[in-house]
């Protein structure tokens, strides 16, 4: 994926943020090269167009630990450390950071915040955003800048961290990052029950506001992602139908008390299936959910974000259009990834705009975010303009004045 | 971003004109808001405006020239864009509890109370938010969702009376806040009125939206970037079930020892405040609930979530705690003892009366393990200056709130208690900390801004104020030091804060 835009790429590796900062200066008073921020490389191909020179800025060498007091559950790492690695690290103290990460042995504390990465947990957990209490960036002209700190509480001036947070390297690059931790749960549990009717599985999700039990993640998939999901995490299971897959985290008591009660409670929905997934075999099932959003074998994968309420008419659309689906079920958010069978531009134009005059997605946005990178240039990320988008083109300006970082990408953000 | 810094540092604060009362521009700025908002909706009697001459940080003081009370977004959007006209400062009041001074109207000017937009316009649990006026009270919205199995999770101390939109402009915690979170993780989107008069959404009600996190942005601005006229929150299932404990320990290094091995162990208690001797004694001496007078500190232990899960919880506290030498436990067993558990920690400032004609607070954060350092520094600093200096605060994270008692008529004891505040802040800076974990600098620690931050700090948040606030013509010289340095502050500290209870 990367090797398109590779060929005529440059690249500069920082050892330091100090050195990020001097290079940037530097670049922005003389040659005013375009710059990309490289993390993980593991989707680069999103949205950006094969046709880019400039300097690949790649934050593999950003990758120590500056601070880790492990009874204050924080740590504080540079931006280009590997997820797995940021996981060994707090693993070994009983914590983690609680946010799902697809291809975490390459992706990038840096850029899951630029991307704003999350999956399943993200129901009970929240996102990335909710876990960054303190970070340093450098902006296209070089500046070196910081916002909150290194403790868990603090309003001391503007959340510019936040504004971070799904910029895509488009405003600065971020080089330092300070956490929030949680403590690891005592395990992990699964209940995948197929259901033969949307209506049911709209009742059942309806009854999950008041549910006894407290999920962790709620995931849908229709029965041609099922099968993929099921085969990646080798494990049986039936697939014939729609699923929805229920985890629970927590103590082995609290965690086995929910699965049963949940099957207990659903009987009134009547699913075709329940299966209690446990232990082992639940965390490569759940590994299996996390990677399937952006598994990329498939020609274009999309995402869109509608109110939980409407998930189930978006993905009805999409299953007709022979798009296997994968939902955050109470998140509303829903990964698509197109058929084989959408070989060509056209056809994959002719099946957004069937999606897009969903009146699901009228509360909504639908988003591209990977695809053949010959057609990057012609399919914008985002199908619409995102609220504030005024805003972000002036804070685009006021930190990358000379439109050096990510610009492309930045532009076509949104369909014009 | 440099240039345009620079561009800001010579041009400084644009002028805005003072409104002189009696002057044309004042009799007809008042009649086109009475067109805009009604006759009730507008105040310009000297005697009515001493009201909003301060919030609740009372050092300094200054009344608007008029105050507004809007009924919807556009008669807002009209008070900006007549305000823009007529080139006068404005700024946003909710009920005014600021601690801060952010309600304070330097160069006078128009302010806007948005107390009468206090609806509730939508609750929807399937998908999990509501949507409200900024006035409504954020007692008022817990009250409304009472039995629906839903809440809204921040609860400020002052949640009687303050404001969901002056929430989100101060990002306000609370005592759940350890487990919960503070206000910006459960602000999904609002509506604001742009110091220009433009209205413009941020965010919304689905889970996200593409691009750049600017509701993130926008939460926590302390009234700078224009003003919230609706906010979507994310609402929050109510815990199964709780229980609530008081510990009682010999030392305060005893009780903070406790609360570090209990974050350590991966407990996070729903609350966990924390009482010294000093504040235990003023207590009970009030209301009488039975604590030790000779112990050294209490803490007030809560946690919650599923019935089946809580006694295992319970257990591992009571480990940790015997294992901290802790003197005794007290479990609240029905919910009236819970309630007066609760009762012993929100009424501990309304005793502080007993001890002191005067008290400020501060509101300094440190890493939850520097917590023994911070304190022992503020028993020192309280012996160096001779000041009697009590604690009760929010322990699960860190923030301290210090509270130095003095006698208002003392003006040598007034000096002592502003030196042994900044040293206590000081202090929390070189522990890794930060000199507000909720009150917000406003005015009243503006002077920080540049110890925390150095000047490429400052000028990235700067840019980013001039995006939504170009001419400071909203709220203007608060969060942000004037740029030359040399000048530090508009407003100087001549009194401590008599801040009020949390
Ligand atoms: C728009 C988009 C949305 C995505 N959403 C999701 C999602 O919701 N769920 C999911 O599971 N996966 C998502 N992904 C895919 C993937 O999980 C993440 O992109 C990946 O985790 C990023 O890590 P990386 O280190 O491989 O980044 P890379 O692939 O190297 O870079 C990805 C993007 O981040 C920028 N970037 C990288 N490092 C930095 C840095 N230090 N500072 C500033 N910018 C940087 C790059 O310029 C590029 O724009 C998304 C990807 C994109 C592009
Ligand atoms: C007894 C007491 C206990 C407290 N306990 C806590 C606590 O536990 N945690 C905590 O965080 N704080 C606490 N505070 C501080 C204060 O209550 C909070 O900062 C609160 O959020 C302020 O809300 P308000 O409606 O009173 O806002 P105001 O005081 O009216 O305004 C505060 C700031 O917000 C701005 N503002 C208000 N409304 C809007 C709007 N609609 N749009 C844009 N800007 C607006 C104002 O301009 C000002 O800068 C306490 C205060 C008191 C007096």
């Amino acid at each position: 994926m990367s090797s398109t835009q590779s060929d005529s790429l440059e690249e500069f590796i920082p050892a330091s943020q100090t050195e990020l900062s001097r290079f940037m200066t530097d670049n922005a008073a003389t040659s005013q090269k375009q710059i990309f921020p490289v993390g993980g490389r593991t989707s680069l191909s999103v949205c950006c167009a094969s046709s880019l020179s400039g300097i690949q800025v790649c934050t593999s060498q950003l990758n120590r630990v500056i601070d880790y007091p492990v009874r204050d559950m924080t740590i504080t790492v540079e931006a280009g450390m590997r997820i797995d690695h940021l996981n060994e690290i707090v693993s070994a103290e009983g914590q983690r950071l609680p946010v799902d990460v697809p291809q975490s042995n390459r992706a990038t504390l840096g850029g899951i915040i630029a991307t704003n990465t999350s999956g399943p947990k993200r129901f009970s957990y929240g996102t990335i955003r909710d876990y960054v209490i303190g970070t340093s960036a450098v902006d296209g002209t070089g500046n070196l800048f910081k916002s909150g700190g290194r403790v868990v509480k603090n309003v001391a001036g503007y959340d510019l961290k936040k504004m971070l947070v799904g910029s895509l390297g488009s405003l600065a690059i971020i080089s330092q990052v300070s956490l929030n931790l949680r403590p690891k749960p005592e395990t992990l549990s699964m209940v995948w029950f197929t259901f033969d009717s949307y209506q049911k599985i709209d009742r059942a999700l309806e009854a999950l506001t008041t549910s006894g039990t407290r999920p962790t993640a709620i995931e849908y998939c229709n029965s041609k992602a099922a099968r993929q999901i099921a085969a990646e995490s080798r494990f049986e299971l039936p697939c014939e139908n729609d699923v929805i897959c229920i985890s629970y985290e927590g103590s082995n008591n609290e965690v086995h008390w929910q699965t049963n009660k949940i099957i207990e409670e659903w009987k009134e929905f009547s699913p075709l299936s329940a299966q209690i997934v446990d232990s082992d075999h639940a965390t490569r099932l759940y590994n299996a959910f996390v990677e399937y959003q952006t598994s990329s074998d498939d020609p274009v994968t999309l995402k869109a974000v509608v109110l939980p309420s409407q998930m189930l008419k978006f993905v009805e659309a999409a299953t007709e259009l022979n798009i296997a689906v994968q939902a955050h079920a109470a998140d509303g958010i829903v990964f698509g990834h197109l058929p084989d069978s959408a070989s060509s531009l056209e056809d994959v134009k002719h099946i957004l705009n069937r999606l897009k005059k969903e009146p699901s997605l009228q509360t909504g946005y639908l988003t591209i975010y990977q695809c053949e990178s010959e057609w990057a240039e012609a399919l914008p990320l985002f199908c619409s303009s995102p609220p504030g988008w005024s805003i972000m083109r002036e804070m685009k300006n006021a930190f990358d004045p000379h439109q050096l970082l990510n610009s492309r990408r930045f532009a076509e953000l949104v369909e014009t | 971003m440099v240039e345009q810094t620079s561009q800001t540092i010579t041009q400084k604060t644009p002028l805005l004109a003072e409104l002189k009362k009696g002057s044309s521009d004042f009799s007809s700025l008042v009649q086109q808001l009475t067109e805009t908002v009604g006759k009730e909706g507008v105040l310009y009697d000297a005697q009515e405006l001493l009201v909003y001459e301060c919030d609740g940080y009372i050092v300094d003081k200054n009344a608007p020239d008029i105050v507004v009370f809007p009924t919807s977004t556009e008669q807002v959007s009209k008070i900006v864009k007549l305000c823009n006209q007529y080139n006068v400062p404005f700024l946003a009041r909710g009920a005014g509890t600021s601690l801060s001074g952010g309600c304070l109207p330097i160069g006078g000017g128009v302010m806007i109370v948005l107390t009468r937009m206090k609806q509730i316009l939508e609750i929807n649990l399937r998908d999990r938010y509501a949507i409200v006026e900024p006035g409504m009270v954020n007692l008022h919205l817990t009250n409304a969702l009472k039995g629906t199995g839903y809440h809204y999770a921040p609860d400020p101390s002052s949640q009687g009376a303050c404001t969901i939109g002056g929430n989100i402009a101060t990002n306000s915690g609370g005592p759940h806040t350890l487990k919960y979170g503070v206000t910006t993780n459960h602000v999904l989107g609002l509506e604001a009125v742009l110091p220009d008069g433009s209205i413009i959404e941020l965010g919304g009600p689905t889970a996200e939206v593409p691009g750049y996190d600017l509701h993130g942005l926008y939460v926590g601005n302390e009234g700078t970037f224009g003003i919230c006229t609706k906010a979507i929150v994310r609402l929050t299932r109510d815990p199964e079930s709780h229980r609530t404990m008081l510990a009682v320990f010999q030392t305060i290094a005893d009780a903070t020892r406790a609360i570090s091995e209990m974050i350590a162990a991966g407990i996070i208690p729903s609350a966990l405040e924390m009482m010294d001797q000093g504040i235990i004694e003023a207590v009970e001496e009030a209301f009488h609930f039975g604590f030790p007078l000779d112990a050294g500190a209490v803490l007030l232990i809560e946690v919650d979530g599923l019935e089946i899960a809580l006694d295992e919880e319970v257990r591992q506290i009571l480990d940790i705690c015997n294992a901290c030498n802790v003197r005794e436990i007290q479990r609240a067993d029905t919910p009236e003892e819970r309630l007066l558990i609760w009762k012993s920690r929100k009424q501990a400032f309304g005793a502080i009366g007993r001890l002191s004609p005067s008290y400020c607070t501060q509101d300094g954060v440190v890493p939850r393990t520097r917590l023994p350092e911070i304190l022992e520094f503020i028993e020192e600093t309280s012996k160096r200056y001779g000041l009697k200096i009590v604690n009760v605060f929010h322990a699960g994270d860190g923030n301290v709130h210090p509270i130095l008692l003095f006698d208002e008529r003392d003006q040598e004891q007034i000096q002592k208690v502003l030196e042994a505040s900044e040293e206590i802040l000081e202090k929390c800076l070189e522990l890794g900390g930060s000199v507000t974990g909720e009150h917000g600098i406003g005015v009243e620690k503006i002077n920080f801004m540049s110890r925390i931050f150095n000047q490429t700090d400052l000028d990235a948040m700067e840019s980013v104020r001039n995006i939504f606030n170009p001419r400071q013509i909203c709220s203007r010289d608060k969060v942000l030091p004037p740029i030359q340095s040399d000048e530090k502050s508009t407003v100087k500290q001549s009194h401590p804060a008599r801040h009020a209870p949390h």
